[in-house]
């Protein structure tokens, strides 16, 4: 196999996806180490920064309980505001992981192995904070159960027809897969975990979550199964929540938001903006882990190539929407797409401009894909970026609509930004505490794509 | 089982040596192979003759079964039990049910494939498996291979295994005794998870209903209820009289309560004619008004006699005999507003509408009940 490839013209050789020799018994001494470790200085930092992130951010929402929802900047038009744009960036962030398990693996992939569980370990996490948002949005969380049709003593039924509870759906149905997706790449992780853990309560605990795992070929075939169905499953909801959270915006008639090219537009940008988010984390953890002989600059160089190729399509969906605002004639829509670049919010959508479209297009240079500082600047730009895109979509088309006399606007509160911290910061409490006690590699399924010579696959 | 022996494993180091090995094992005969893998290898499970998994049709079934649950739900709720109408739009608008069929769809089959895969097909959680006590094992979800052949017979020859995987190529081998473990599942054990699931089930059901209860009386809470606006009988110095309401002007008349122009009965009869002709619909109505607020005391068939009445005593009118036949509608509508003898006014309960139409049921039942001849051609 080696010799073959060997003799190809370079363009066409696979991508080296290893440096140095990895064996399946190096790899889990690697890779496993980290849970039976003391976690180093900078990780207890880390987990400081966050934690406070996580804590102003827990005492605003509790502030927001307490006094209601007027905390926020939400007025009248602009009645969605912080909460639903944080829940849409939220939710984008998720899609990179489910693109990356499911699309990557059924594309066979390769280079994915490495990633996608610490690329899934991210949509979970990402769902998490998401979910906080709707849910704090709809003013008295402590009904939130009224947004799933159950029966109750009302004798009322949810509207079927309406997008908001398609996105209940979607997003509960998204987490719930994600979750299924991600423990079942970890139950032989987890049985690897448990026989290598001395006895104590690491290794119980390891050992109910492997399930008894023991590898056993006739396992195996229902596992791989499992997993590739998963993988099509996981496919359709790349495609399908962040277009049912489209939906929430294009199927009303709001200037700006109705318009059929929402769905695609939107599930591009979720994914562009996850693999930001991605690369921003595999930069820290393969340097803070010493993970670079199994995430490599390759690696990383196509996630980069995968970010530039998504920010040609959002530019294409940019320039179509407002081709769209020209071609319609309709004086509304044409007033809402001047005021994304040009009106009192105007910053913002140039800021989102710069970040998404421009900023993105280092990355024809080979070099800038390599190089570690370019790549956190250009994803730092793009997760502002996006999140700007959806502060545009959401404040601009709503503060001025129809009615001149309703015209309104926003300035978000700083419970608002505070909410949106105590998100950031519980989203990377999360990722820290899961590089510490989970493998963030998938150990069993790069076991399999090691080269054969090492004992590796047929 | 000849010494207890449960299964004898091989190791390997490579995944070639280990199919191999299985092809040359296998025609032999000596017992049921299995292979343990830190990573699936394909082509080891043909080796041991495994066939393809069969979650595929059961994902398939499932995730059908979804679908059409999701469509029938999402229709029943929104064409049967609660229908209400959105944008104009059909009550049973399928192309709006398409986005939750798909997400129920999605998660029935996720967790067929998923979960069913785990506990059915696989059977897990199992940790009592006598592999999981080997000493391979550590190797084994680490980078070893093992080929095992397990005792399927009475006849299973330990040593002739052993041999076998040897001459194949395995790098050791290890021979995995059969383990005395007590029955895991124990009625007491059984009981106990049963009263521990009651016992949580009461623990989280009281503190949900002390939660609902409180909730609603800390001090974020109790400001949803002390609004700033004016409930109608709430104290207001805003209007003279001191209430929230203003009262009504002198003489307003509520809708479909008229007051009458007659002060009694007859006078009804000779004043009023009923106003509807008799149609399906009223019919209809009549029956309805007639058998919830008038058949408890004068039957279903009017006959005066039901069984209420016969228990407590009391004569209410009886519609079938000739006195009662024989006077006009106007009577029957005054008596319905005004009450006769222990029958109170019924002018609050019945709108005009709902007392004409009661009395064209009277009407056909007194029809009914007396039937002629040319009635029945």
């Amino acid at each position: 196999m080696k010799v073959a490839t060997a003799s190809l013209p370079e363009a066409l050789r696979p991508m080296e996806l290893l440096q140095g020799r990895v064996t399946p018994g190096s790899l889990d001494d690697q890779v496993l180490q980290f849970p039976a470790q003391r976690p180093s200085r900078a990780w207890y930092a880390a987990l400081a920064v966050t934690v406070t992130a996580f804590v102003i951010g827990a005492f605003c929402i509790g502030w927001t309980l307490y006094w209601g929802i007027g905390t926020w900047g939400n007025n009248r038009p602009v009645a969605w505001g912080f909460g639903i744009i944080n829940f849409v960036f939220w939710i984008g962030i998720g899609h990179a992981g489910t693109l990356i398990s499911a699309i990557l693996f059924l594309l066979r992939a390769r280079w994915r192995n490495a990633i996608a569980r610490f690329a899934e370990a991210m949509t979970i996490f990402a769902v998490i904070c998401a979910a906080i948002f709707p849910v704090l949005h709809t003013g008295r969380p402590w009904f939130a159960y009224w947004l799933f049709p159950y029966p109750n003593e009302r004798s009322i039924w949810v509207n079927f027809r309406s997008p908001l509870i398609w996105d209940v759906f979607a997003v509960s149905t998204y987490f719930s897969v994600s979750l299924i997706y991600w423990y079942l790449g970890l139950v032989p992780d987890f049985a690897s975990l448990r026989d290598r853990t001395a006895e104590g309560w690491r290794k119980r605990i390891y050992t109910v979550l492997s399930l008894g795992w023991r590898g056993a070929a006739s396992h195996w075939i229902h596992y791989d199964k499992a997993y590739l169905l998963l993988a099509g499953l996981a496919t359709g909801l790349v495609v399908s929540v962040h277009s049912v959270v489209s939906f929430d915006f294009a199927v009303s008639l709001v200037p700006g938001w109705h318009m059929t090219i929402f769905p695609p537009y939107f599930v591009a940008g979720a994914i562009f903006a996850g693999f930001a988010m991605v690369v921003l984390g595999l930069t820290v953890v393969r340097k803070t882990m010493n993970l670079s002989n199994l995430i490599t600059d390759n690696h990383l160089d196509v996630m980069n190539k995968l970010i530039l190729a998504m920010s040609c399509i959002m530019g294409y969906a940019y320039v179509m929407e407002g081709g769209t605002a020209w071609y319609s004639a309709n004086p509304y829509i044409q007033h809402t797409f001047k005021n994304y670049i040009s009106g009192f919010y105007g910053w913002a959508g140039l800021t989102t401009i710069t970040c998404n479209i421009i900023i993105p297009q280092v990355f024809w240079f080979r070099r800038m894909r390599r190089s570690i500082p370019a790549m956190i600047f250009v994803a730092l730009a793009v997760t502002l970026g996006m999140w700007m895109e959806r502060f545009v979509i959401i404040v601009i088309s709503l503060h001025q609509d129809y009615l001149p006399s309703s015209w309104h606007r926003y300035f978000p509160t700083k419970i608002d930004f505070g909410v949106l911290l105590g998100s950031f910061g519980l989203f990377f409490t999360l990722v820290l505490l899961f590089a510490r006690v989970l493998p963030v590699i998938a150990t069993s399924e790069m076991k399999a794509s090691l080269p054969s010579e090492t004992g590796g696959p047929l | 089982m000849s010494g207890g022996t449960f299964a004898v494993l091989g190791l390997f180091s490579d995944a070639h040596k280990i199919v191999d090995a299985a092809k040359q094992i296998r025609p032999r005969q000596l017992g049921r192979l299995e292979a343990y893998t830190p990573y699936p290898v394909h082509g080891l499970d043909r080796a041991i003759g495994l066939g393809p998994s069969r979650l595929g049709r059961l994902v398939m079934l499932m995730g059908v079964i979804g679908a059409g649950l999701a469509l029938l739900f999402e229709g029943w709720v929104s064409a049967v039990d609660y229908p209400l109408i959105t944008s104009g739009k059909a009550l049973f608008s399928w192309q709006a049910f398409v986005p939750v069929m798909f997400e129920v769809t999605v998660l029935f089959a996720t967790f067929t494939a998923g979960l069913a895969m785990l506990f059915t097909l696989n059977k897990l959680p199992f940790f009592g498996h006598p592999v999981l006590h080997s000493k391979a094992i550590k190797d084994i979800t680490r980078d070893k291979l093992a080929l095992s052949i397990e005792a399927s017979s009475a006849g299973f020859d330990a040593e002739a295994a052993r041999q076998a995987l040897l001459d194949s190529g395995a790098e050791s081998v290890e021979t995995v005794p059969v383990p005395t473990w007590e029955r895991p599942l124990t009625l007491l054990g059984l009981l106990r998870t049963i009263a521990a699931i009651v016992a949580a089930c009461v623990v989280a059901g009281a503190g949900l209903f002390a939660a609902e209860k409180l909730i609603a009386v800390v001090p974020p809470m109790v400001r949803i209820h002390n609004q700033p606006k004016l409930n109608a009988f709430r104290e207001s110095s805003f209007f003279p009289g001191g209430r929230g309401m203003r009262p009504a002007v002198a003489g307003t008349v509520a809708r479909g309560h008229l007051p009458p122009a007659f002060s009694t009965p007859e006078e009804a009869g000779i004043l009023l004619s009923n106003p509807f002709p008799l149609t399906q619909a009223i019919a209809e109505r009549g029956r309805r008004v007639f058998n919830d607020h008038c058949a408890i005391c004068h039957g279903l068939v009017g006959n005066g006699m039901p069984l209420l009445s016969r228990a407590y005593g009391g004569k209410p009118g009886n519609f079938l005999s000739n006195e009662i036949r024989a006077r006009p509608d106007g009577h029957y509508f005054g008596v319905l507003m005004l009450g006769k003898n222990a029958m109170p006014s019924y002018a609050a309960d019945l709108d005009e509408d709902d007392r004409w139409a009661a009395v064209h049921y009277i009407r056909i039942l007194q029809r009914a009940q007396n039937a002629k001849d040319e009635d029945l051609r």
